[in-house]
């Protein structure tokens, strides 16, 4: 491990996502066809609450007291190892699991109050087939139709939504003889079916190859805005991409969590990336970036052969603390890697778990 | 939206499913053919009553069958109601109702534990209340099994027409009734069918407790019909049933025939409050279950 601050400990478990960013979202690619018939909804602060949730299977405790608070219009992720208890979190907000102890809310209601919550929430399950015998569209449709839409109105909604996932020359495919990328693309089309305003996604581009995660990952980043949405990945990258803010399940437990600069640390530390060889045991240049004025600490971490600066984020930011530091670098002729702000949430996840 | 809509919807989409798979069209082509050879046996066998008692009028012929089934059941009332009867479409109920279970057992084990295996129950959980689902399927699964057996006495009566043993109002009648007659029959074992497929989530361990229980349940039914006929050959005179053999939804069908609508009213009762309650619980357990 680099000499950097070791990560805290959070000795509260619990986790409140900011509100999404203030920029304008993107229009989006495709207006909603028609609204199925929603229930009367519930005004609520925050889209998704779990309170102290636990998960026991037999003598294993898949999730301890995870609490939770994902405020409605944001893109929240659930970041953690395989075991970590993301999946587990996920299936009680989807009402697949029963909590064994604490409560899960969904919009101000149980996730099991389907009448409620009908057409509210969609979810991508991450290991659900899809029925193999269905005809693409006979699926989206029988999907449509127990989400209330009205007869004529359910085929127009199901042709949309599909071809939003990219997919409308698949409606007389059967599901069956679909490639995993195509079908993945159709379960999303069903979790997005009707503008949910909760969207639950399960590795939502897990083995699907650059170019359609790449175009998923665009979808999702559509979405934002329009509907909260919880993400469950592995890929980090991804996550640091699309999500405002996260939680980082380790052992089942909330390990950290917030907004993803907070998590990132990308407000309060500058990574350099040193060529291979830089000397900088007694480098003169490492003399000057410590006396800049508006670092807190500066490290260097062998290792990696990287240069890491600290600074207070209320009297700088990380763009000026970039520009200070690589005008030494560069007077001083030393090669450059690269630069990142923070830790990047790879790091710090390897850092916590 | 209404549970009952969501049943229907379940229920719609689950007779397509099953007319569409492998398995539901083997079934059926191996049923259809089964029906075939069953209902040509039936009227071989009528023939050969027919040719035994080649001297005898209709209405002594008729007479004799009433005799031979009061012999049997003990209901007087209820054999004088059947003696009309095309013989080989009563022997053809018999064996509808027989191989029932096995039917049901083979189409219905995998319901609900195939959709938990695979885990595309998920994709229902969350627009459909578990109960509507559940139900949906327990609808899905009669239905399939109705129209398989009306499919089956449609054979059967072309056949039975076309060796002149019945005319088309007779046809009409009876075959609509004994199709009717199987109908609560099928909803019980449905039902069970249905209740142990909800309590897996490996399917072949739904299909051999399905015929696990179907087995008991028949070894109750076959039990209670050797001590009756040991009774019978005994005393020389029918007994009731004993309480066990009403555990077995096929023994209901004398009662489901009979000429008195009390009995008919209790059988039907009975076999669909016990189809009410399977599918109650199943449901019950089916919503507390992790899927």
């Amino acid at each position: 491990m680099s000499d950097t601050e070791a990560a805290k400990p959070e000795s509260a478990p619990s986790a409140e996502a900011p509100a999404p960013p203030a920029e304008a979202p993107a229009p989006p690619a495709f207006a909603p066809v028609v609204a199925p018939r929603k229930k009367k909804k519930k005004e609520v602060e925050a889209a998704v609450r779990l309170n102290k949730v636990t998960k026991r299977f037999g003598t294993k405790t898949a999730v301890d007291e995870v609490t939770l608070k994902i405020k409605a219009g944001s893109v929240y992720g659930l970041i953690g190892p395989n075991g970590a208890g993301k999946t587990t979190t996920f299936s009680m907000m989807a009402g697949y699991l029963k909590p064994t102890e604490g409560s899960v809310e969904m919009l101000g209601f149980a996730p099991t109050q389907v009448d409620e919550l009908r057409s509210r929430v969609g979810v991508l399950p991450q290991d659900a087939v899809l029925p193999a015998n269905d005809l693409v569209g006979e699926f989206l449709l029988h999907m449509a139709r127990l989400q209330d839409f009205p007869p004529e109105k359910a085929e127009e909604a199901a042709r949309t939504v599909l071809a939003e996932v990219d997919g409308k020359d698949w409606w007389s495919q059967r599901c069956g003889s679909l490639s995993h990328g195509m079908a993945k693309r159709v379960a999303l089309a069903q979790a997005l079916l009707g503008e949910p305003e909760v969207v639950l996604l399960d590795e939502p581009t897990a083995g699907l190859d650059p170019r359609v995660a790449y175009e998923v990952r665009q979808l999702i980043k559509g979405r934002r805005g329009r509907a909260t949405i919880i993400i469950s990945s592995h890929n980090l990258q991804e996550l640091e991409e699309i999500c405002d803010a996260a939680a980082i399940l380790d052992r089942g437990r909330v390990v950290a969590s917030g907004s993803m600069t907070e998590l990132t640390a990308s407000s309060e530390e500058v990574h350099v990336k040193l060529g291979r060889g830089t000397k900088t045991t007694g480098a003169p240049w490492m003399q000057q970036v410590r006396d800049l004025k508006m670092l807190k600490r500066v490290e260097i971490d062998e290792e990696r052969t990287e240069l890491v600066v600290y600074f207070e984020r209320k009297e700088t930011d990380a763009e000026t603390v970039i520009a200070h530091v690589l005008w030494i670098l560069l007077n001083a002729q030393v090669k450059i890697s690269g630069v990142t702000k923070g830790r990047g949430l790879e790091q710090r996840v390897m850092d916590l778990t | 939206m209404s549970p009952i809509v969501e049943i229907r919807l379940v229920a719609a989409r689950e007779l397509r499913r099953s007319i569409r798979s492998v398995k539901g069209i083997v079934l059926g082509v191996l049923t259809l053919i089964g029906s075939v050879l069953s209902i040509l046996i039936c009227t071989w066998l009528e023939g050969r009553q027919r040719e035994k008692l080649g001297a005898v009028s209709t209405d002594a012929f008729v007479e004799l069958k009433r005799q031979a089934i009061e012999k049997s059941t003990g209901d007087a009332s209820l054999a004088s109601h059947l003696a009309a009867v095309p013989t080989s479409l009563l022997l053809f109920l018999k064996i509808t109702i027989w191989f029932g279970p096995l039917l049901i057992a083979l189409l219905g084990f995998d319901t609900v534990a195939g959709e938990l295996q695979h885990r595309s129950v998920r994709f229902w959980t969350v627009r459909s209340r578990r109960s509507s689902f559940f139900a949906g399927k327990f609808f899905g699964l009669w239905a399939l099994v109705s129209c398989i057996t009306l499919a089956l006495n449609v054979i059967a009566g072309v056949v039975v027409v076309a060796k002149g043993y019945v005319g088309g109002v007779a046809l009409v009648t009876w075959g609509l009734r004994f199709w009717a007659t199987s109908l609560p029959i099928t909803a019980a074992w449905a039902a069970i069918a249905l209740f142990i497929s909800g309590m897996f989530r490996t399917p072949i361990l739904g299909l051999l407790s399905t015929f696990g229980t179907f087995f008991v349940l028949w070894l109750f039914g076959l039990g209670g019909f050797i001590s009756r006929v040991g009774d019978m050959l005994e005393s020389g005179e029918a007994k009731a049933m004993s309480w066990y053999e009403y555990l077995y939804p096929n023994a209901y069908d004398e009662m489901l025939l009979s000429s008195d609508p009390r009995s008919v009213v209790t059988a039907l009762g009975i076999l669909l409050g016990f189809a009410a309650l399977m599918i109650v619980s199943g449901s019950a357990l089916f919503m507390r279950r992790d899927i």
